[in-house]
């Protein structure tokens, strides 16, 4: 694993799909003209559905690139397909990678709550719903780059790593680092809300240096510290509730373990995220 | 016999959608269907502090972000009855003109372009055809370097915030981009000589309504009015009233709503400005415009692509007159304090593809109780149904599959936002 095989002259074929989302995570990658004009040389894009109307999924893949959340069942078809012919998989961008911002409410909804409050009665029947989940939940995903959207520097890496048949290598930091490094004042210090010591650095830390808080786009980094960080927002003033809202807007799927725990909150579990009983 | 064409995954838009045209008795009917996973945006604020709004609903769009963040953020303002001031909005109006560089570049070279070249994407062009693919990248790109100077990011960027903006851009990030602008004349100048000179399919639909913002002085980002053309009647209302005029409902072959007026379909976006503002567009527009080929107002939905060279052509002349007022006027902060109140906002923008409508309700303490948007995308849906039935009935003889790909050019012509379209709506009374 890790390999693309360039058997003989044959080029890596490539894969750019996406499920749902917003498109901007391909939108970023869309803006490196660069990188986009070489790929066409180096692989061949064979399945690109945003890009071109020229798109096969009856062969076999190098790499496949996923932007989005599996949020139908068309959704988890295309990822069955998609693991099956690819030696490599890639979520790209913050829905592929946790399930994104149409998952915030997942730890204290059920997905039928959510589909009635939109559609009362007349859910529409084109497609199965289901709950907004990260592509790693269904299938093994080999790397994943964070962000909303994903850093287009990363991508840019990730390929020229993949295509020479080497591991991505993506540092895992806290986005504090990177404040540090660009000598920006400290946003929780001055008492806004930053979740940037949670959260995976590699962005620059744009928002924090235009004077907002990190609300962590790019997922935690391996070690954050939930408990202390609410011990700090505390004193600052902020309600549990404000903390809560706060934080799950981009880790919907994993507040409930991570989070509730230190917060005064009684959110009932939704009934779908009850384990489903055995008889 | 009943025929039956379909386009089973529409490619070169942003989501998932498919259409479906059936014949039967010599009668054509279309479903667009969409298939995009439900996103439950209105659901998905219901209980958020206010300051988290702006950057949930941006994630509703990657392509026009900019519009649903200024939408959401007048929407706030309105309900706390604030309004900033003047320069301020000059600065949202530029970052929204990087939004039309960006969804319009990105439409016209890369989603529109290869049909009329008989390449099937873009980047297969680039050898055969180098200069045009710069020039695609290079309109797209200042977009999202508009947009990143104003919001900090490409994509996504948060710095656009209710109350104006969390921090200014320096008066030189403005000059550099005042260049950028300057510098893009002559490829914004060669794009629309290029669209306008290339053989658009022959199709009638006359427009039973158009909409689009109204501002008594033309073309504009956004305003508190809109205007609404019957034929020849015309009729003016107040962002309050949309959804008064502009109704909702949910069908069961898509997942976005579909949305008429007066159970009609009504016309948004590129073509719908360009028709009503003509006359009203800059001297510099006026003139590219009267030694065009294509004629405005036009019933040919296939003009969109025309209608949205035009548009850029605009938005620079509006770009540079916002800078030279924004470098002699400079704004004294970035933004006003909110203080949250109870009560209903309404926020109505022009995005890429149409009239964008975002609505919340508001507590004492500005949590979010009840919202509503309706994008351009889901009041399209009964244009591109009636336009693809249109096109059924008038090529009836061609083979089926050349039916087939006039259909998806046509529902491309549209730049339909899936994704967008099924945010999902809601507000229970
Ligand atoms: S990660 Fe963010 S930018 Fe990427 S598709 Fe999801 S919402 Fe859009
Ligand atoms: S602003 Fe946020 S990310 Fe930056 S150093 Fe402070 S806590 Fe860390
Ligand atoms: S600073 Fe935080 S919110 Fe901003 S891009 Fe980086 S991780 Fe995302």
């Amino acid at each position: 694993m890790g390999k693309t095989t360039n058997n003989g002259s044959k080029k890596p074929t490539v894969g750019i799909m996406y499920f749902t989302s917003c498109g901007g995570c391909q939108c970023e990658i869309l803006t490196h003209a660069n990188l986009l004009k070489k790929l066409v040389d180096l692989v061949e894009i064979k399945y690109f559905p945003m890009g071109s109307s020229n798109n096969t999924l009856e062969t076999d893949f190098d790499i496949i690139f996923i932007e989005g959340s599996v949020s139908t069942d068309h959704d988890l078809e295309l990822l069955h397909i998609a693991r099956e012919r690819s030696k490599i998989l890639v979520a790209v961008g913050t829905c592929a990678c946790f399930g994104g911002v149409q998952s915030s409410k997942n730890a204290e909804s059920s997905l039928n709550e959510m589909l009635r409050y939109v559609y009362g009665d007349k859910i529409p029947t084109v497609v199965k719903a289901l709950k907004p989940k990260p592509l790693k939940d269904y299938v093994k995903v080999d790397y994943e780059l964070p962000g909303c959207p994903v850093s287009g520097k990363d991508f840019v890496l990730a390929v020229q790593y993949l295509l020479n048949g080497l591991d991505p290598f993506l540092p895992k930091m806290a986005v504090c680092y990177e404040c540090k490094q660009a000598q920006t004042p400290c946003r929780l210090q001055a008492s806004y809300m930053c979740v940037g010591s949670l959260s995976n650095a590699g962005c620059g830390a744009p928002c924090t240096f235009k004077g907002l808080g990190c609300y962590g786009c790019r997922g935690d980094h391996e070690d954050p510290n939930y408990k202390e960080l609410v011990k700090l927002f505390r004193q600052k003033g902020y309600s549990d509730r404000d903390i809560y809202n706060f934080v799950k807007v981009f880790r919907g799927n994993y507040v409930r373990e991570k989070l509730l725990p230190y917060l005064d909150l009684d959110i009932p579990l939704p009934e779908d995220e009850k384990p489903k009983e055995v008889n | 016999m009943a025929k039956k064409i379909t386009v089973e995954l529409l490619t070169r838009v942003e989501g998932h959608g498919a259409i479906e045209i059936v014949e039967e008795n010599g009668k054509y009917k279309a479903f667009v269907k969409i298939f995009e996973g439900p996103r439950f945006y209105e659901y998905l604020v219901v209980g958020q502090n206010y300051i988290n709004i702006p950057r949930i609903v941006s994630r509703i769009c990657g392509i026009c972000y900019v519009s649903h963040r200024t939408a959401s953020a007048r929407a706030i303002e309105d309900a706390f009855g604030a309004k900033i001031p003047p320069e301020l909005e000059l600065l949202r109006k530029l970052a929204n003109v990087g939004a039309f560089f960006e969804s319009h570049g990105l439409h016209i070279y890369f989603l529109a372009l290869p049909d009329y070249f008989g390449y099937s994407s873009l980047l297969e062009m680039v050898k055969d055809y180098p200069n045009l693919v710069d020039r695609g990248f290079k309109v797209k790109n200042l977009g999202v370097e508009i947009m990143k100077v104003l919001t900090g990011k490409n994509f996504h960027g948060e710095n656009l915030i209710p109350g104006g903006f969390a921090n200014l851009p320096t008066k030189d990030e403005l000059k550099k981009l005042k260049d950028q602008l300057e510098e893009i004349k002559e490829d914004l100048d060669e794009t629309l000589q290029l669209v306008d000179s290339l053989k658009h399919p022959n199709l009638t639909t006359p427009r039973e309504f158009q909409l689009s913002i109204y501002n008594p002085q033309g073309w504009d980002f956004y305003s508190n009015q809109l205007i609404l053309v019957e034929k020849d009647k015309k009729t003016l209302f107040t962002k309050k009233e949309y959804e008064i005029f502009v109704h909702e409902e949910p069908v069961e072959y898509s997942m976005a709503k579909q949305s008429t007026v007066k159970g009609k379909p009504v016309l948004v976006g590129p073509l719908a400005r360009v028709n009503i503002y003509k006359d009203q567009f800059s001297e510099e527009t006026k003139k590219l415009i009267s030694q065009m080929k294509t004629k405005f107002p036009s019933e040919n939905p296939f003009h969109q692509n025309v209608a949205r060279a035009v548009e850029l052509i605009e938005a620079r002349s509006l770009a540079l007159d916002y800078i030279d007022t924004l470098l002699s006027d400079y704004p004294s902060k970035p933004h006003i304090e909110l203080k949250p109140k109870k009560g209903r906002g309404f926020g109505v923008v022009e995005a890429p593809r149409g009239t964008l409508y975002h609505t919340y309700e508001f507590d004492e303490n500005g949590y979010c109780t009840n919202s509503n948007i309706i994008t351009p995308t889901a009041v399209l849906q009964t244009s591109m149904e009636l336009d693809a039935q249109r096109l059924a009935e008038s090529y009836s003889s061609l083979p089926l599959e050349e039916v087939k790909f006039l259909a998806e050019r046509l529902i491309r012509s549209y730049d339909p936002c899936i994704s967008c379209s099924v945010h999902m709506w809601s507000l229970s009374p």
